[in-house]
C-alpha cells in the first residue's frame, strides 16, 4: 500500500543578488517516486544532487529562500506541499520522523536525554510526565542502549557518536511514525557503529511495518539495506527501481558511472571514472541535465528525456537507454 | 574541574593583571606632563621649597622605587591622601562604592530586562519590521552621548514637566539622609522606616538609572539578537522543529541556549558601563566613585587616581568571577570539562 | 546542436553599460542593507558640511554678538545663540570639520598601529602573542572614557594629543580583529603552500595574509570612527583636550549644560543632535559593512 507518493516536486531557491537581479536556483526538478509500507528506499546521488532537500521538502522544513514551487506530496490522503506550517508541524515527530546526521550536535546541550525524549513524546500525546518518562526509557532500551536509565539522566556531551545516533532514532520512533526519513544517518560514525545503526533502522522498519527513506552517498549502504533505490542527479531522479535490478543492470549512464567508480571496481580494472563539475543550478542545461558529462550525449538530448521502463518497477530517464 | 579550583586559578591570574594595571597608571601619572610638586607648592615657591616638597612626597626617587613604596603602602591599606580634600583615599573610595553600585545595579538590570526580550523577539522575527526597528533603536542607543541624554532627560522631566527632582545628588536638599547601613539612601531609608528619605532617594534615582538603562540596553539588544540567531541556526534547533515541537518550546530551547553567552557578554559590558555611569554621576552630581574618579583625573589628584584605578580593576575581577560562577552553574558542559 | 545555439542566442542579453551596472549595484545593496546606504548618505552629508562649511555658515562661528546672548532660535540665528552670543547653527556646521578632523586621523593611526601588530602577533604566536593578549585584556578592564581621559589629562591637553590617544586606544580592536583572521588562516593550505615554496615571512604576511585580514579591519573602521567622534566629544564635554570657545560639539554641550536647568535648551540640543546623527550614520554604515564583509561575524567588536 502506497505510504508516500511524491509527484513532480519542484523546489527552487529564489533570491536577489547584490546586483539587483532575481536569481532562481532550480534545486529539485520534477522529483517523483513512491514508497510502500514496510520497504526501505535508498536515495543516492552526489553532493548537491538534492537528496537532503527532498527530505526537507517532504517534511516541510524548507527555509526561505527555498520553496516548493510545484508538485504534490501525498501522505495519508493529504498533500503535504499545500499544508499550512502549523498543520505539518503536528505531523512531524508524530506520523513523519526525521533522523539527521551529526547526532551529537543535534541534541539540546542544556537538557538531559530523558527530558528531550519526554519533550518530543508529550508534544504529540496527552500523557503525564511519569508515563512519558517510562516510554522514553523503553525506547532507549529498544534502540539497544546499555543502561537506559543512566542514559536518560545523561547530558548530550557525555554520549559517543553512536550512542547519540541511537538516541536520535529513539526520538524519531517514540511516537510510532508511519514514515521515517534518515538523512545520512551514519556520517561521522565509526565503520563498526555504522553497520549497527543501519541494522537497527532496518530492524525497526521491518518489525513495525514502517516506510523508510535512507539518504546516502554510499552505494554499499544501499546495496545492503535498501529494498528500492532512486538515483538523483541535478535535482531529478534519473533511475529508480528494485535495488538488485538496478545494481545488476544499470541503464542510465550516470548510474552506470556511479557503480563503475566504486573503489572495488576501479581496483579490479573494470571501472572507469567520468567525473566533472557539479551542475550549476542557476543555469541548468536545456533538456537532459546530465548531457554535459554524459559519454552518450547526442543531439536528441537537448530535449527532455522520457521515462523508459526497463523491467517491472525498474525505470530510467534517458533517450539513449539501450546504447552502450 | 571543580568550581573552587577554577576560581583559585582565575584569581591567581588576576594578581599580575592588577599589578600591571597599577603600574601603568602609576607610570602614566608620574611621567605625564604635569608636575604635581609645582601645583602643590604654588607658583611662588623657591627652588628649596620645591625640593623639600618633592622629597616629602617621595618624588625624588626612581619610578620603580616609588612604585614599590606605593605597593607597600597598599598592602597596609594606605592609599594615600587626596590633595583636594586632604582625606584618606581609601575611605573616600569605600564610602562611594555602594553609591555607584546602586546606580549601576539598577541600570544594568533594567537595561537587561528591556534588552534581552527585545533582542530575542527581534531574532525570532528576523528581517521583519520589529527586527528592523529594534536594530535601529539599538544603533541609536550606541550613538547617543550619555551625558547629553542625561541633560535632555533633566530638561524634559525636570524643567518642562516638573516630574523629576533637580539633578543634584541622591537626595533632596530638604530631606535628611538616613543613617548609613548599606550606603544606599533608598535601602537605608527603607530599613530605618524613614519614608521621606526613601521616597526622595527613589525620586532622585529614577532619571539616572533610566539613562544608564537606556545606554546599557543597546549592546544587550544587539548581542542577544546575534546570539539568538546563531542558536537558531544550530542543529539541535533544526531537530526540535523536525520533531514537531511547538514553536513555544523551540523558542524556549533557543533562549535558554543563548542566555549563557549573553550573560558572559553583559559581564564584559559592565566594565564599559562603568564609564557610562561615571558620566551620569557627573551630570547628576551623584557623588559616587565615577564622579570622584573623573574629577580626580581632570585635576591631577594622583593618589586618588591610582586608588580609583585599583578599585576599577578589582571591580572588573569581581565581575569576571561572578560571570564565571554563573556560567559554571548554567552550563552542564562547563562542570564536566573546563 | 542548432536548437541549442538558437536557444542560447535568444537568452543572451546585451551587457549593460557601466553606469547602469553601478546603479543596479547600488539598488541591490540598498535592498540588502538599507541601513548601510542610509549611513553612507549621512556620512556623505556631514562630509559635505565639513568641506563646504565656509559657504554654509551664515555667521562667523566664533564671532560673539554681545547683545544677542542666549537668544532662542530665530530667523537670524537658526539654532539660537549660546552663552557668548555666538550663532549655534554656524558652530554646529563648523563642528563637523572637527569631527572628521579627529575621527579620520585617529582611525588611520589605529589602523597603522593595529594591523601590523595584529599580523605579527597572530603569525608569530608564542610568548609575544601571550603577552600582547594579556596586555590588551588588561586595557579592556578600563572603561574607554576613563582610559582616554587619564592619558590625555596626563600627557597634556591638546587637540593633537586627543587624536593620538584615541588612535592608540582604537588599535587593540584592530589588533584583535586582524589577529583572529591571521590565526584562522595561518594553518590553512594556501599559507602552507606559500611557506613550502620558500616565501620569506614578510612576503607571506603582506602578500598572502594581509588582504584577507584587512577585510575584517576595514569593516571595523566606520564603527571605530563613530567611537572616535564620541570619545572626543566626551573629552571636550569634560573640559579636557578642547577648550572654549572652540566650536566642537562636545565643548558646546558642556556650555549648554549650564543653561539646561534654566531652560535654554537649544545650546545643548543642537550640537547633541548633530553628534547623534553623525555617530548613528557611522554606526549604520559600519554595521552594514560588517554584515557584508564578514557575514559570520568571526571578528565582532
Amino acid at each position: 500500500m502506497t505510504l508516500l507518493a511524491v509527484e513532480d516536486l519542484h523546489t527552487h531557491f529564489i533570491s536577489r543578488s547584490l546586483d539587483n537581479e532575481m536569481r532562481e536556483a532550480r534545486a529539485l526538478n520534477g522529483v517523483s517516486f513512491q514508497l510502500e509500507r514496510g520497504r526501505v528506499l535508498g536515495l543516492v546521488g552526489e553532493t548537491g544532487a538534492g537528496k537532503s532537500l527532498t527530505a526537507l521538502s517532504i517534511m516541510g522544513l524548507l527555509k526561505p529562500p527555498a520553496r516548493i514551487v510545484a508538485g504534490q506530496i501525498r501522505f495519508e490522503g493529504k498533500d503535504l506541499a499545500q499544508m499550512a506550517p502549523a498543520e505539518i508541524n503536528r505531523l512531524r515527530g508524530d506520523r513523519l520522523a526525521l533522523i539527521v546526521q551529526n547526532p551529537r550536535a543535534s541534541l539540546d546541550p542544556l537538557a538531559r536525554i530523558g527530558d528531550q525524549l519526554v519533550r518530543v513524546h508529550r508534544a504529540h500525546r496527552q500523557v503525564d510526565a511519569a508515563a512519558a518518562r517510562k516510554r522514553a526509557v523503553a525506547m532507549l532500551t529498544s534502540v539497544g542502549l546499555p543502561d537506559p536509565e543512566r542514559c536518560a539522566r545523561s547530558w548530550p556531551h557525555e554520549l559517543s557518536g553512536g550512542m547519540a545516533q541511537r538516541v536520535l532514532i529513539a526520538m524519531a520512533l517514540i511516537n510510532e511514525p508511519q514514515l521515517v526519513i534518515a538523512d545520512e544517518p551514519t556520517t561521522g560514525l565509526d565503520v563498526t557503529v555504522q553497520a549497527q545503526i543501519l541494522d537497527l533502522i532496518q530492524g525497526m522498519v521491518r518489525a513495525r511495518g514502517l516506510g523508510a527513506i535512507v539518504i546516502t552517498h554510499d552505494l554499499g549502504v544501499v546495496a545492503h539495506y535498501c529494498d528500492d533505490v532512486a538515483v538523483m542527479y541535478a535535482g531529478g531522479i534519473v533511475e529508480q527501481g528494485d535495488t538488485r535490478a538496478v545494481f545488476r543492470q544499470p541503464r542510465h549512464p550516470y548510474t552506470i558511472n556511479l557503480i563503475d567508480s566504486t573503489p572495488e571496481r576501479l581496483v579490479i580494472g573494470s571501472g572507469r571514472i567520468f567525473g566533472g563539475p557539479p551542475p550549476n543550478l542557476f543555469d541548468l542545461p536545456v533538456g537532459c541535465h546530465y548531457r554535459a558529462r554524459c559519454p552518450r550525449a547526442a543531439d536528441i538530448c537537448t530535449t527532455s528525456p522520457p521515462w523508459v521502463t526497463i523491467a517491472g518497477q525498474h525505470q530510467a530517464r534517458c533517450h539513449r537507454v539501450d546504447q552502450p | 574541574m571543580t568550581l573552587s579550583r577554577f576560581l583559585t586559578r582565575r584569581l591567581f591570574f588576576s594578581v599580575p593583571l592588577l599589578l600591571g594595571v597599577l603600574f601603568f597608571t602609576f607610570a602614566l601619572v608620574r611621567i605625564g606632563g604635569q608636575d604635581p610638586v609645582a601645583l602643590l607648592a604654588g607658583p611662588t615657591a623657591s627652588a628649596q621649597e620645591l625640593a623639600l616638597v618633592r622629597r616629602e612626597l617621595g618624588l625624588d626617587q626612581s619610578l620603580f622605587a616609588q612604585f614599590l613604596i606605593y605597593l607597600g603602602k597598599v598592602a597596609r591599606f594606605d592609599l594615600g591622601q587626596s590633595w583636594l580634600s586632604n582625606k584618606p583615599v581609601l575611605s573616600e573610595l569605600i564610602d562611594r562604592v555602594p553609591v555607584t553600585v546602586e546606580l549601576m545595579f539598577w541600570g544594568v538590570l533594567i537595561g537587561a530586562l528591556i534588552g534581552i526580550p527585545v533582542g530575542l523577539r527581534a531574532a525570532f522575527r528576523a528581517d521583519g519590521l520589529y527586527d528592523q526597528i529594534s536594530r535601529f533603536v539599538s544603533l541609536l542607543g550606541f550613538s547617543i552621548p550619555t551625558y547629553w541624554l542625561g541633560l535632555m532627560m533633566l530638561f524634559v522631566f525636570f524643567f518642562l514637566l516638573d516630574w523629576a527632582p533637580p539633578g543634584m545628588g541622591r537626595i533632596s536638599l530638604m530631606a535628611t539622609p538616613p543613617p548609613r547601613i548599606t550606603g544606599s539612601y533608598l535601602v537605608d531609608g527603607m530599613l530605618t522606616a524613614n519614608w521621606v528619605a526613601a521616597r526622595s532617594a527613589f525620586g532622585q534615582l529614577v532619571l539616572p538609572v533610566l539613562c544608564v538603562a537606556i545606554i546599557a540596553s543597546a549592546p544587550i539588544i544587539k548581542q542577544t539578537r546575534a546570539m539568538a540567531l546563531e542558536v537558531l541556526g544550530r542543529d539541535y534547533v533544526r531537530l526540535a522543529r523536525a520533531a514537531g515541537l511547538p514553536e513555544r518550546e523551540v523558542r524556549r530551547i533557543v533562549w535558554r541556549n543563548a542566555l549563557v553567552p549573553v550573560v558572559t557578554f553583559i559581564g564584559t559590558e559592565i566594565t564599559g558601563l562603568v564609564g557610562t555611569a561615571s558620566l551620569i554621576e557627573y551630570v547628576f552630581a551623584w557623588g559616587g566613585l565615577g564622579q570622584y574618579g573623573l574629577n580626580a583625573i581632570i585635576s591631577g589628584d594622583f593618589a586618588v587616581v591610582q586608588g580609583y584605578v585599583l578599585f576599577l580593576a578589582l571591580f572588573s575581577v569581581v565581575v569576571f568571577v561572578i560571570v564565571d560562577i554563573l556560567t559554571f552553574l548554567l552550563e552542564p558542559r562547563a562542570a564536566g570539562e573546563a | 546542436m542548432t536548437a541549442e545555439l538558437l536557444m542560447n542566442a535568444a537568452a543572451a542579453r546585451p551587457r549593460p553599460s557601466f553606469a547602469a551596472r553601478v546603479v543596479q549595484r547600488l539598488i541591490g545593496l540598498s535592498r540588502r542593507s538599507p541601513t548601510m546606504m542610509i549611513g553612507a548618505g549621512i556620512i556623505l552629508l556631514f562630509a559635505l558640511f565639513a568641506i563646504f562649511h565656509l559657504w554654509l555658515m551664515p555667521h562667523d562661528p566664533v564671532r560673539a554678538y554681545p547683545t544677542e546672548v542666549l537668544k532662542p532660535p530665530s530667523a537670524r540665528f537658526w539654532f539660537g545663540t549660546d552663552g557668548n552670543g555666538m550663532d549655534v547653527f554656524s558652530r554646529v556646521i563648523y563642528g563637523s570639520l572637527y569631527a572628521f578632523g579627529i575621527a579620520v586621523p585617529s582611525v588611520v593611526i589605529g589602523l597603522s598601529l593595529g594591523v601590523p601588530l595584529g599580523l605579527w602577533t597572530g603569525y608569530r604566536g608564542g610568548l609575544f602573542d601571550e603577552i600582547m593578549m594579556r596586555v590588551i585584556d588588561a586595557i579592556r578592564v578600563f572603561p574607554i572614557i576613563i582610559l582616554a581621559l587619564a592619558i590625555v589629562a596626563a600627557t597634556g591637553q591638546s587637540l593633537v594629543n586627543v587624536i593620538f590617544v584615541i588612535g592608540l586606544i582604537d588599535s587593540p580592536i584592530f589588533v584583535r580583529v586582524v589577529r583572529a583572521e591571521v590565526l584562522a588562516l595561518r594553518s590553512s593550505n594556501f599559507v602552507e603552500a606559500a611557506r613550502a615554496l620558500g616565501n620569506p615571512t614578510w612576503r607571506i604576511l603582506f602578500v598572502h595574509l594581509l588582504p584577507n585580514a584587512l577585510r575584517g579591519a576595514i569593516a571595523q573602521t566606520s564603527v571605530r570612527a563613530a567611537w572616535a567622534v564620541r570619545i572626543s566629544a566626551t573629552l571636550a564635554f569634560l573640559g579636557v583636550g578642547i577648550q572654549q570657545p572652540t566650536p566642537e560639539w562636545g565643548a558646546m554641550i558642556r556650555q549648554g549644560a549650564e543653561f539646561i536647568v534654566t531652560g535654554q535648551w537649544w545650546v545643548a540640543l543642537f550640537p547633541g543632535c548633530a553628534l547623534i546623527v553623525l555617530v548613528l550614520g557611522l554606526n549604520m554604515f559600519g554595521d552594514g559593512a560588517q554584515d557584508l564583509l564578514d557575514p559570520q561575524r568571526k571578528t565582532t567588536r
